[in-house]
């Protein structure tokens, strides 16, 4: 973050429905023209963020400043914030063109500034020749643009996105993303996007908050997330990875050493290094597994054989027993040549230390 | 297989005997009304050797008969305002936050749509004499009116439950306040359904007897003038009277339906 003033800061923010606590005491800012992305499952408190930013609920401690401003008492419509409803909330009974200057209406713009404004968002976003439709005459992929167009016509600080893409199908969810990105980039807005969904995250983040039950688990880029994980929530939540679970040896260097199925393994270490004999996990991406004939100069190798294989189209999944043991306890992206050469017979599978994370549970 | 699909089909031959038997009982007391008020003769019942629009014309020039009609679309016209202003705003009040004793006050607002006319007629003479309410106008336009609330109540929160609640938030979350919301949003929203419970109101109160006769003044209601031709015996004019009101009730009802249902499909 640059040293200027964040536009949204987030300070102690609790929020508690009788007994059950929705948000434990976030603190966060978030800069001006960041792209932020609340990721979790459902009831991790990334939805009660969204609606407390946008003064659909009240916290239960804590504050929200908004450019400088304590809006936390502020009613919606006091603040200079937008929102992208997850069933895009389109007005049934008025036009596409009536949807979107209904918030410049009541922003007290005139008649001209109205026209001049939805003509702008309208070229922008490509909806002039659904001006005069109605929401039921629109497919899906259209009604969500003319939220995203509702929502940024009346120019707000920060705009909202709760779960906008969960109503797409998988296709034009996949467009979408990008169209969202490209558009955040071009208007330089800050975005507030709310999602369950990972690989939506991935692609259009700035900055991914991963929350757990109400707290943050991780805030980082998504490299950072991906490739960096601090806890095993973290490294599960996001992408497929595969977790050893060993004892602590030592350390070597900055690395960690740890006992797993009998062999030493290095990889990367937490935050706090755990004391030695403890039990300890480490992540290690599928497609960071290589496959050798003869024990590879790798900082980690082991000997196992592969047990089951998926066809993936441009990849294999592969599944490796370790030792003497049938189960599958390792899994592995190859590509497809390199998965069918592959037989029964014993094989080396090496990976470096910098592609393993020991974690935090 | 076979057996089954013949018993399929005698059942259904059965069935529909037994709707048009249904149909037909219905229907034909009003076939007959309607071809008495066309016979030329003061004598209700068949053959009729001669037709005639005389009754209708009758009808149409009689003075009394006209300005009764005018009295009940007023008072139909009035109370339906009046329910459907009430009623709606308890709809609203009652589908909005929970409070406590909402079950109660839903209750205590849908029950008098389940008691007797007569009863509540009757209570109502009583109360009105009480509050020194003279009989007329006033006091059936009051009837009427409590007597429909309930009706608009109902299906004026069928529809409100069926609103979003994104819709009042993206509304409020663009600029508007919760009255401009309500106004803007809400009250848009709720139109097919008052609009549907207001032409309801319209037939219950131009229909009803008991409460318009118990409360009346001088002046009747049509169903009141109806009812007290019959007392001097039957005519055809009382046919051609009920003839025209059947055809304008249907009319507005089937209308009233249909246009409904296309507003409910659109949203």
């Amino acid at each position: 973050m640059t040293d200027q003033k964040p536009l949204v800061r987030i300070e102690g923010l609790s929020k508690h429905f009788g007994e059950t606590v929705a948000l434990d005491n976030l603190t966060l800012d978030i800069a001006q023209g960041e792209f932020v992305t609340f990721l979790g499952p459902s009831g991790c408190g990334k939805s009660t963020t969204l609606r407390i930013l946008g003064g659909f609920e009240r916290p239960t401690h804590g504050r929200v400043i908004l450019d400088g401003e304590d809006v936390t008492n502020q009613p919606p419509e006091k603040r200079h914030v937008n929102m992208v409803f997850q069933d895009y909330a389109l007005f049934p009974h008025m036009t596409v063109a009536q949807n979107i200057s209904f918030g410049l209406e009541l922003k007290g713009m005139g008649k001209a500034d109205i026209k001049r404004r939805l003509q702008e968002i309208m070229a922008f976003l490509e909806l002039d020749s659904y001006a005069g439709r109605y929401p039921v005459q629109l497919s899906g992929g259209q009604r969500q643009r003319v939220a995203l167009a509702r929502a940024l016509a009346p120019d707000p600080a920060l705009l909202l996105l709760d779960e906008p893409l969960g109503a797409l199908d998988a296709k034009l969810r996949g467009q979408v993303q990008q169209e969202l990105k490209s558009i955040q980039r071009r208007t330089n807005k800050t975005f507030f996007f709310v999602t369950h969904d990972q690989e939506e995250a991935l692609t259009m983040s700035d900055r991914i908050v991963v929350m757990n039950k109400g707290r943050v688990e991780q805030d980082g880029t998504p490299e950072e997330l991906y490739f960096r994980p601090a806890s095993r929530f973290v490294a599960e939540f996001i992408g497929e990875t595969n977790l050893l679970s060993g004892w602590m040896r030592g350390t070597e260097g900055d690395k960690v050493v740890m006992d797993w199925e009998g062999t030493a393994l290095k990889g990367k270490a937490p935050a706090g290094i755990p004391a030695e004999g403890k039990p300890i996990t480490a992540s290690v991406r599928l497609e960071k597994l290589g496959f050798h004939a003869d024990r590879p100069q790798t900082a980690n190798a082991v000997q196992g054989r592969v047990v089951g294989k998926t066809f993936l189209g441009s990849r294999m999944a592969m599944q490796i027993a370790v030792g003497d043991k049938d189960e599958p306890i390792l899994k592995a992206y190859v590509d497809a040549e390199t998965g069918q050469s592959v037989g029964s017979d014993p094989i080396w599978i090496g990976w470096e230390a910098d592609h393993m994370a020991v974690l935090n549970d | 297989m076979n057996d089954r699909v013949e018993l399929f089909r005698g059942n259904r031959i059965f069935l529909s005997c037994v709707y048009w038997a249904f149909v037909l009982y219905v229907f034909v007391p009003l076939i007959l009304m309607v071809l008495m008020g066309f016979k030329d003769s003061k004598f209700i019942g068949f053959p009729i050797r001669s037709w005639t629009l005389e009754w209708y014309t009758g009808v149409f020039a009689d003075a009394e008969v006209l300005s009764t009609f005018g009295y009940s679309v007023a008072i139909a016209v009035l109370s339906t305002l009046i329910s459907v202003i009430v009623g709606t705003w308890i709809a609203v009040l009652l589908e909005g936050r929970k409070f406590t004793g909402r079950g109660v006050t839903f209750g205590l607002t849908v029950l008098p749509a389940l008691v007797p006319g007569i009863i509540s007629a009757i209570a109502f003479r009583i109360y009105a004499r009480y509050l020194g309410i003279e009989p007329g106008m006033g006091a059936i336009v009051w009837a009427h009116a409590v007597h429909n609330v309930p009706f608009v109540v109902l299906v004026v929160m069928a529809r409100l439950s069926t609103l979003p609640k994104s819709q009042i938030e993206a509304a409020r979350d663009l600029g508007a306040d919760p009255l401009i919301a309500f106004a803007r949003i809400t009250l848009p929203y709720l139109v097919p359904a008052i609009l549907g419970a207001s032409i309801f109101c319209l037939l219950l109160s131009f229909d009803d007897f008991v409460r318009s006769f118990f409360l009346g003044g001088y002046e009747p209601t049509l169903p009141v003038l109806i009812f007290a031709k019959l007392r001097s015996g039957m005519s055809p004019e009382i046919n051609a009277i009920a003839t025209v009101a059947l055809i304008l009730t249907a009319v507005i009802g089937v209308w009233a339906e249909r246009f409904t249902r296309r507003m409910n499909k659109e949203s």
